[in-house]
């Protein structure tokens, strides 16, 4: 049986997620090729698209950390003996932020692969030592990117063995 | 896909290869290996999908434990046979190479 967690989890989250990272890849994209097609001389007007592009990148991280509750060196919305949303600090010990980074992490798997990896990192975390658990998510959190890529793999390759969905 | 046998990879082996009827939970293999959990987690989900490796979630009542429920891996009896056979013909990992590991807890 898989822990149960909480509703950090619904659909509209995920694809909120996903729509944010997908506007901030967009302006990256958008900033890199200015530039890149821009060369190294530039006119004075070659820098407006590097300049929208990363007041764009900026905008939008804020609006993201802002909407997903970080606040830098102070605690999220609902955080604390008196908050809300004690449970969406996940283990005891381990730091609010970190915590958070690891859920956003988990919300670019596939959503069954995610909340395992979730559940497992939650389950280990409270049990490894205080003193370790800073380094404990910083290993999760350095293996994340290439889990996406492979989760997305297995995905795909479970979805085409499976073939198309029928309607009802 | 084939498997890589990389040093951390073996490292996983070895651990579940001691006592192939056992079942291990992340954190027994992660202190097992010297690896961080981070690092033993994408290796572990290979396994699985070799076929070398199953798991569970444990079936416990967390309010009652005081803990979330662990997640244990074993080796099926085929991924044992052929986890034997692969180490067997895998290069040695150096000492150095361990040594490191154990301290960094490098990434696969």
């Amino acid at each position: 049986m898989m822990p149960g967690i909480d509703p950090r989890w619904d659909a509209r989250k995920r694809r909120r997620v996903r729509v944010r990272l997908g506007v901030l890849i967009f302006f990256f994209v958008f900033t890199a090729s200015a530039a890149l097609l821009s060369g190294t001389r530039l006119h004075a007007w070659q820098w407006i698209p590097w300049i929208l592009g990363i007041t764009a990148m900026a905008v939008f991280t804020a609006i993201s950390m802002a909407a997903s509750g970080y606040r830098p060196g102070g605690r999220r919305r609902g955080s604390g003996p008196s908050g809300r949303g004690r449970d969406n600090d996940g283990p005891a010990g381990a730091a609010p932020h970190q915590w958070h980074m690891l859920v956003m992490a988990s919300l670019l798997m596939p959503r069954s692969a995610g909340r395992r990896w979730l559940a497992e990192a939650e389950s280990l975390l409270s049990e490894v030592a205080t003193a370790r658990r800073g380094v404990t998510i910083r290993s999760y959190l350095l293996s994340a990117p290439r889990l996406v890529v492979m989760m997305w793999a297995r995905e795909v390759l479970r979805r085409a063995r499976l073939g198309p969905r029928r309607p009802g | 896909m084939a498997l890589r046998l990389t040093v951390q990879v073996q490292l996983v082996l070895q651990a579940l290869l001691r006592d192939p009827a056992s079942e291990m939970y992340g954190l027994e293999l992660s202190e097992e290996t010297g690896l961080q959990p981070g690092t033993a987690y994408p290796i572990l989900l290979r396994l699985e999908d070799e076929g070398w490796v199953t798991s569970r979630w444990e079936d416990i009542d967390p309010r009652v434990e005081k803990r979330p429920a662990r997640r244990y891996y074993h080796l099926t009896a085929g991924g044992a046979v052929q986890a034997s056979a692969a180490l067997a013909g895998a290069r040695r990992p150096k000492g150095t190479a361990l040594r490191r590991l154990a301290g960094g807890g490098g990434i696969a």
